[in-house]
C-alpha cells in the first residue's frame, strides 16, 4: 500500500513536471493580464493574412492603409501568402521601422505591455506540410494562460498560449513591431535597431534614418554607429555643415572607428580641405604614430587632432 | 637656354608640389563614402564574436572542451575566421536552446565544425580526421 501510494505519487509528480512547463516567462514588472486598447481590426479575406495584419499595425501608427491596397505591395497570389522581407519592406515604405524581436515570449509580452501590437508569423499546419499565417499580438492574460489576437476573421480571439507557442516556433519565432522612427521598441537593442535604421538609409529615406539615428543617439549616447549613420544621412541630405562637425564629435568619441575617420577624411576633401583630409585619414591608421597637426589650414577648414596613442 | 636658367630650387617646389597633389589624389574625387550598413555590419560582427567567446569563458564549457581534448586557444581563433552569417546560426542556436542545453549543444556544433574544418585542410585540431587532399 505504501509503495503504491509513492508510486502514484511518483506518477503524479512526472505529470505535473511536464504539465507546469514554464510557458510564462518570469518577468518582473509584466502585469498578470494586458489588451491594448484600440487596435484596428481588419478581417482577412481568402489567404490574405499577410495584408490584413499589416493594415492593423499599420493603422494602429495612424498610418493610413487598407488590406486591399496593401495586396499589391505584399501579396504573391501565386504562393498564396506574402513574404516576411516584403511585409517588412511595406512597413518601411510606410514610414514605420521594422524591428525584429528576440525569439522568446517574454519579448511579445514587454511589447504589448509598452502598448505596441506584435505582428507574429505561425505556422498552423506542420513542419512538413506548413500552413504560414500572419497574425497580431494585441494582448496576453497570464492567469487564464491565452494570448490575445487579431488574427484571420477573429477580432480580440483568445488563443491558448501552449498552442500559439507551438505554432509560432514552427515559424521559427517570427515576431516584428513596427515603430515610427522616434519611437524606440520596449526590447531594443541599439545594433538590430541601427541595422533597421541603415537599411531605410540605404533606400533613401533619408530624413526617416536621420531621425532612427537620432532616436538611438539619444537613448544610447556611447553607441558610435548611431552617431556615424547621423552623420552619413546628413551629409546625403546635403546638410554639410553638421555632418561635418557629427563627423568631428564622433572621431573625439569613439577615435577607434577607422570609418568615422576615412569619412571625415573624403567630406574634408570634397571640401577642398585636402591637408586636414590626410591628416584626418592619418588618423584613421592606428599604426601611425601621431602626427603633428598640419598647417595651413585656410579658416574654412577646421584643425584636425588625432587623439594621443 | 632658359630651361638651364630656371633655379633647382623652383623645380624641386613644382616637383613637391605635383607629389603632394598626386598624393592627395585618392582623397579628392574619387573616395567614396563609407555606408553606415557596413560599419553597422561590422559591430554585429564584433558583438556575436564577443558574446561566443565569453561562452568560452563559463567553466561547464571550458571542462568540456577539455575533456574533449580541443585547445581552448584555437577555438578561439576559429570564432575569428567565422563569417557573420555562420557566427549568426550559432548564436541562434544558442538563444533558442533552453537554458543548460546550450552549452552542450554549441559545443557539439563546434565540435561538427572543427571535423568538418579538419577536412577541408583548413584546420589541423583531430588528429583523427583526414584531410581531403
Amino acid at each position: 500500500m505504501h509503495q503504491l501510494t509513492a508510486l502514484l505519487l511518483a506518477a503524479v509528480l512526472l505529470l505535473g513536471g511536464c504539465a507546469s512547463q514554464p510557458q510564462w516567462p518570469e518577468h518582473t514588472g509584466s502585469s498578470a493580464s494586458h489588451v491594448i486598447d484600440g487596435v484596428p481590426f481588419h478581417p482577412q479575406e481568402a489567404y490574405q493574412c499577410g495584408p490584413a495584419a499589416l493594415a492593423t499595425v499599420l493603422n494602429h501608427r495612424s498610418v493610413a492603409s487598407t488590406p486591399e491596397s496593401l495586396v499589391d505591395q505584399v501579396y504573391v497570389p501565386e504562393r498564396g501568402g506574402s513574404l516576411q522581407v516584403e511585409m517588412v519592406a511595406a512597413a518601411r515604405a510606410h514610414g514605420l521601422l521594422a524591428y525584429p524581436l528576440e525569439p522568446e515570449l517574454g519579448a511579445i509580452l514587454q511589447e504589448v505591455e509598452a502598448g505596441n501590437p506584435v505582428l507574429v508569423m505561425q505556422n498552423l499546419g506542420l513542419d512538413w506540410w506548413p500552413q504560414w499565417h500572419y497574425a497580431v499580438v494585441i494582448g496576453y492574460d497570464r492567469g487564464r494562460d491565452r494570448i490575445i489576437l487579431h488574427t484571420d476573421t477573429r477580432p480580440r480571439h483568445s488563443e491558448p498560449i501552449r498552442p500559439f507557442l507551438a505554432s509560432w516556433a514552427r515559424a521559427d519565432h517570427w515576431a516584428m513591431v513596427m515603430t515610427p522612427p522616434d519611437r524606440l521598441p520596449a526590447t531594443a537593442r541599439p545594433l538590430p535597431w541601427l541595422t533597421a535604421a541603415s537599411d531605410m538609409e540605404e533606400l533613401g529615406q533619408l530624413p526617416l534614418a536621420e531621425q532612427a539615428y537620432r532616436t538611438a543617439l539619444a537613448r544610447w549616447p556611447d553607441a558610435p554607429a548611431a552617431r556615424f549613420g547621423l552623420a552619413n544621412s546628413l551629409y546625403a541630405q546635403g546638410e554639410r555643415e553638421q555632418a561635418l562637425s557629427q563627423f568631428i564629435t564622433l572621431t573625439r568619441e569613439a577615435p577607434e572607428l577607422t570609418a568615422g575617420w576615412l569619412n571625415l577624411a573624403t567630406l574634408l576633401a570634397r571640401r577642398g580641405c585636402p591637408l586636414a583630409a590626410r591628416h584626418a585619414a592619418g588618423c584613421a591608421d592606428t599604426a601611425l604614430p601621431e602626427a603633428p597637426a598640419p598647417r595651413g589650414n585656410t579658416a574654412a577648414c577646421p584643425l584636425i587632432h588625432c587623439p594621443a596613442k | 637656354m632658359l630651361y638651364q636658367r630656371l633655379p633647382m630650387r623652383r623645380v624641386a617646389f613644382i616637383q613637391i608640389l605635383a607629389m603632394l597633389f598626386l598624393a592627395c589624389m585618392p582623397l579628392m574625387g574619387s573616395a567614396d563614402m563609407i555606408e553606415t550598413g557596413s560599419v553597422v555590419a561590422d559591430q554585429q560582427l564584433q558583438h556575436d564574436r564577443e558574446e561566443l567567446r565569453a561562452m568560452l569563458d563559463r567553466d561547464e564549457v571550458r571542462a568540456t572542451l577539455e575533456r574533449m581534448g580541443v585547445d581552448r586557444a584555437q577555438v578561439s581563433e576559429r570564432i575569428n575566421n567565422l563569417t557573420q552569417q555562420e557566427l549568426a546560426s550559432f548564436n541562434e542556436q544558442l538563444s533558442q536552446a533552453p537554458a543548460g542545453e546550450g552549452v552542450v549543444g554549441i559545443i557539439v556544433l563546434f565540435v561538427l565544425v572543427f571535423i568538418v574544418t579538419d577536412m577541408l585542410c583548413a584546420t589541423n585540431i583531430f588528429s583523427f580526421v583526414r584531410c581531403i587532399n
